[in-house]
């Protein structure tokens, strides 16, 4: 318990979206495999790293879970600045949540050039239990990915479905990215403990 | 109800004697006295009512410190970034915490809409509830309610409203309502308003007092200086939008409010704590973040109880500012999981301007949790860093173990003191701004009768901090219980006694009890005050 490793975050990642669309939900069930149906805002940002393996390379996600509250809206550039993906999250049953969505797509385009964008449809299992509870059209947002060059995903964090697909593409992007070198990690402030993360998942 | 006012004069044992005399003879023994401060003592009631909405500086030597210098050019930054925020993209949008459930009872209120205000008013469950909150902007536009949804009152916060331009139309300010045994409390704090109300036995003094801390809580995660922005943008401006997620640190705070002793005194309670164990985890703090820049305060903390804090030289922590601090660790469930980075205002340090808080808990198998203030918005990192190094020496050194075994046996009854007619104590120790009270024990068993135990505490606190007639000492013994409250330079003592006690054996243990905290100071209080 006590082993001491730190090692670098290979890969920064930022989830964003309007408030409960369902960000930290998405973080747990990568992360910690489990959901949790109660709602507590995030306060500011919460950052946890998992390491996944691709194609024989052992990749170490940090990932920035930031509050949708747009009080925090000032915040938000340290928390994107310098990620490889972002994770923009919009609630399929909650049209409204779409219009932030694109907002952040935007900023995203606009101030990180290098940051791919992975536009993410939360609460799936609320649809399959009742199609009538869809306010986002699925069509709709893949022309719009398209438009963005992003790519898209839709996801449960309560069954956990596509969750794991979401996340292993963003890294198998970075990863197959020519542009990507593993040996040398961009940014050597990034060195974070992987002890406990090490335990729970991957 | 024999009620002696200022009893217990001249004859009784030395201890106990009278008034201003007897604090200095007792000096040298008066539990909890302590030179270092670091934590700004508020003196008595009154101050610390009228300095809790006046702005403390934070720093020992006026308001100009350093600090405030380099975090003035960081907050110009943000709260510059603070008022882009696009308000008209978010006008007649609200609500919409779109989750599963939300939606399905959103659906439900679709159907409810008409009934709006007098559905409320008319269920006696809303209306007897024991106290009331509302928040609304100047404008009459609802932002919180305790109980219920705002949006379905908006009848009463415009008549709130009304009351209050009322009285401010003839310059002047409304601060309570009496009407039988309800108490309606106003606090005007522009642009906000704030209401209590409240049929417990709560003094006037003490719900303003309760509603600034609300105010207080409101500033920390918004800043005073965002809120008048804000307002001064648009006079209409719904203020959820920026609040969202804030509802359940109100919530909180108001729970605590009316249970916690802490605001009632205007004090912090230790985690009792072995000194060598205290002083290990301190130094610890130190020796991991001296050297880094802006850092302003280190502290561990855990159950509302403080284990250890640090703080640049020549600023202070204030105890209100301290209390929205552990109200932010204790809501937030989801701490416990993760490492955080977020912008934490204190009112009392700085209303204007946000510090940035690492906050996470020490260990999975350890309740404390660690926060990392400090003025610099990239430091995350840093203080990370600092902080695994800081748990892998304390688990070296056992102090987790330390910890969790203090958080498991340390709480004590007043079984402790030996003093057989002595039911429950309140003890604060001024100069430190620390109190210390003993568990709940027999008659104070269930909710209720503790929150009945509370309720007198207030009245005695009310009693000896009374504007037109404060007392130092207040003894009155009643058909179930005796009450004791003592208020000298160094301490301020509320305690219960069994009915029957005779005076002369409350006397003795009373001063029995003094001894006793004398004896055990080291361990209840930080009586030092490390700096990085
Ligand atoms: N049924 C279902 N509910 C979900 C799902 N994802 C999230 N939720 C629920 O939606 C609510 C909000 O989820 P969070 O993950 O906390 O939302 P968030 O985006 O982190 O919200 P902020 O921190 O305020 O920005 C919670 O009650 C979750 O349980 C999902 O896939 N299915
Ligand atoms: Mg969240």
């Amino acid at each position: 318990m006590d082993r001491k490793m730190y090692r670098k975050v290979d890969m920064k990642v930022v989830m964003l979206g309007q408030m409960s669309c369902g960000k930290t939900s998405l973080v747990e069930r990568f992360i910690y495999k489990r959901f949790n149906s109660q709602y507590q805002a995030t306060i500011g940002a919460a950052f946890g790293a998992c390491c996944v393996t691709v194609q024989g390379c052992e990749v170490c996600v940090g990932l920035w879970d930031t509050a949708g509250s747009e009080r925090y809206n000032a915040m938000s550039p340290l928390y994107y600045r310098g990620a490889k993906a972002a994770v923009i999250c919009y609630d399929i049953t909650d049209d409204e949540s779409v219009e932030r969505a694109k907002f952040w797509a935007n900023e995203i385009q606009l101030h990180e050039e290098e940051c791919r964008v992975y536009l993410c449809g939360t609460k799936l299992d609320l649809v399959l239990q009742d199609p009538k509870a869809r306010q986002v059209d699925l069509h709709d947002m893949l022309d719009y990915a398209e438009t963005i060059n992003g790519r898209l995903f839709e996801t449960s964090s309560k069954t956990g479905e596509n969750v794991q697909e979401l996340f292993n593409t963003i890294v198998q992007d970075y990863v197959g990215d020519p542009k990507t070198d593993l040996s040398a990690p961009q940014d050597s402030s990034f060195r974070l403990h992987t002890q406990r993360i090490r335990e729970k998942c991957c | 109800m024999a009620d002696s006012g200022t009893a217990a004069e001249g004859k009784a044992a030395p201890a106990l004697a009278g008034g201003e005399a007897v604090g200095d003879e007792l000096k040298d023994d008066t539990p909890g006295v302590s030179g270092e401060v670091m934590l700004v003592n508020t003196d008595s009631f009154e101050e610390c009512n009228h300095d809790l909405d006046t702005q403390f500086s934070g720093g020992e030597d006026g308001p100009d410190s350093p600090l405030r210098k380099v975090q003035r050019e960081q907050e110009n930054e943000l709260v510059g970034g603070m008022g882009n925020v696009s308000l008209a993209e978010e006008e007649g949008k609200q609500g919409s915490e779109g989750s599963g459930e939300a939606v399905a009872a959103a659906a439900a209120d679709d159907s409810e809409e008409e009934c709006v205000d007098e559905e409320y008013l008319h269920s006696p469950e809303w209306i007897q509830k024991e106290k009331h909150v509302f928040i609304l902007s100047e404008s009459g536009k609802p932002i919180y309610t305790r109980y219920g949804k705002e949006d379905r009152l908006v009848t009463l916060f415009g008549l709130m409203q009304a009351l209050v331009s009322f009285v401010a139309d003839s310059e002047d300010v409304i601060r309570c309502i009496v009407a039988g045994d309800h108490k309606f409390v106003f606090l005007v704090k522009s642009p906000m308003i704030l209401v209590g109300v409240s049929h417990s036995v709560a003094s006037i003094p003490q719900l303003i007092m309760q509603l600034t801390y609300v105010h207080n809580q409101i500033v920390s995660v918004l800043t005073g200086s965002a809120l008048t922005r804000m307002f001064e943008k648009r006079r209409n401006y719904d203020f959820r939008h920026l609040l969202g997620g804030t509802e359940r640190l109100l919530d909180n705070l108001l729970n605590m409010l009316d249970s916690h002793p802490s605001f009632l005194l205007g004090g912090v309670q230790c985690l009792p704590l072995a000194t060598a164990t205290r002083d290990t985890i301190t130094q610890t703090i130190i020796q991991y973040c001296s050297k880094i820049k802006n850092l302003v305060f280190g502290l561990i903390i855990c159950q509302n109880q403080l284990i250890s804090l640090v703080r640049m030289k020549k600023f202070l922590l204030h105890p209100a500012d301290l209390h929205l601090l552990f109200n932010l660790v204790n809501a937030t469930e989801s701490l416990k999981t993760s490492e955080n980075w977020m912008p934490i205002c204190l009112p009392k340090f700085d209303p204007n301007g946000y510090l940035y808080g690492h906050v996470s808990y020490l260990a999975d198998d350890c309740e404390a949790c660690l926060l990392l203030l400090s003025v610099d918005r990239e430091q995350f990192f840093t203080l990370s860093e600092a902080k695994q190094k800081i748990v892998d020496r304390l688990r070296r050194h056992h102090c987790l173990e330390g910890i969790n075994t203090a958080i498991r046996t340390s709480a004590y009854t007043v079984g402790a003191v030996g003093a057989p007619e002595l039911r429950h104590f309140l003890y604060k120790s001024k100069t430190t701004a620390q109190f210390t009270c003993p568990e709940y024990t027999a008659p104070y068993n269930t909710p209720e009768q503790q929150r009945q135990l509370f309720g007198l505490y207030q009245q005695l606190h009310h009693r000896v901090h009374s504007v037109s007639r404060p007392l130092k000492m207040v003894y009155m013994v009643m058909d179930t219980h005796t009450l004791l409250g003592w208020v000298t330079k160094e301490f301020e003592l509320y305690a219960t006694l069994e009915p029957l006690v005779t005076k002369h054996n409350a006397i003795v243990y009373i001063n029995k009890l003094l001894r006793w905290i004398k004896n055990e100071e080291n361990k209840l209080f930080i009586l030092s005050s490390p700096t990085f």
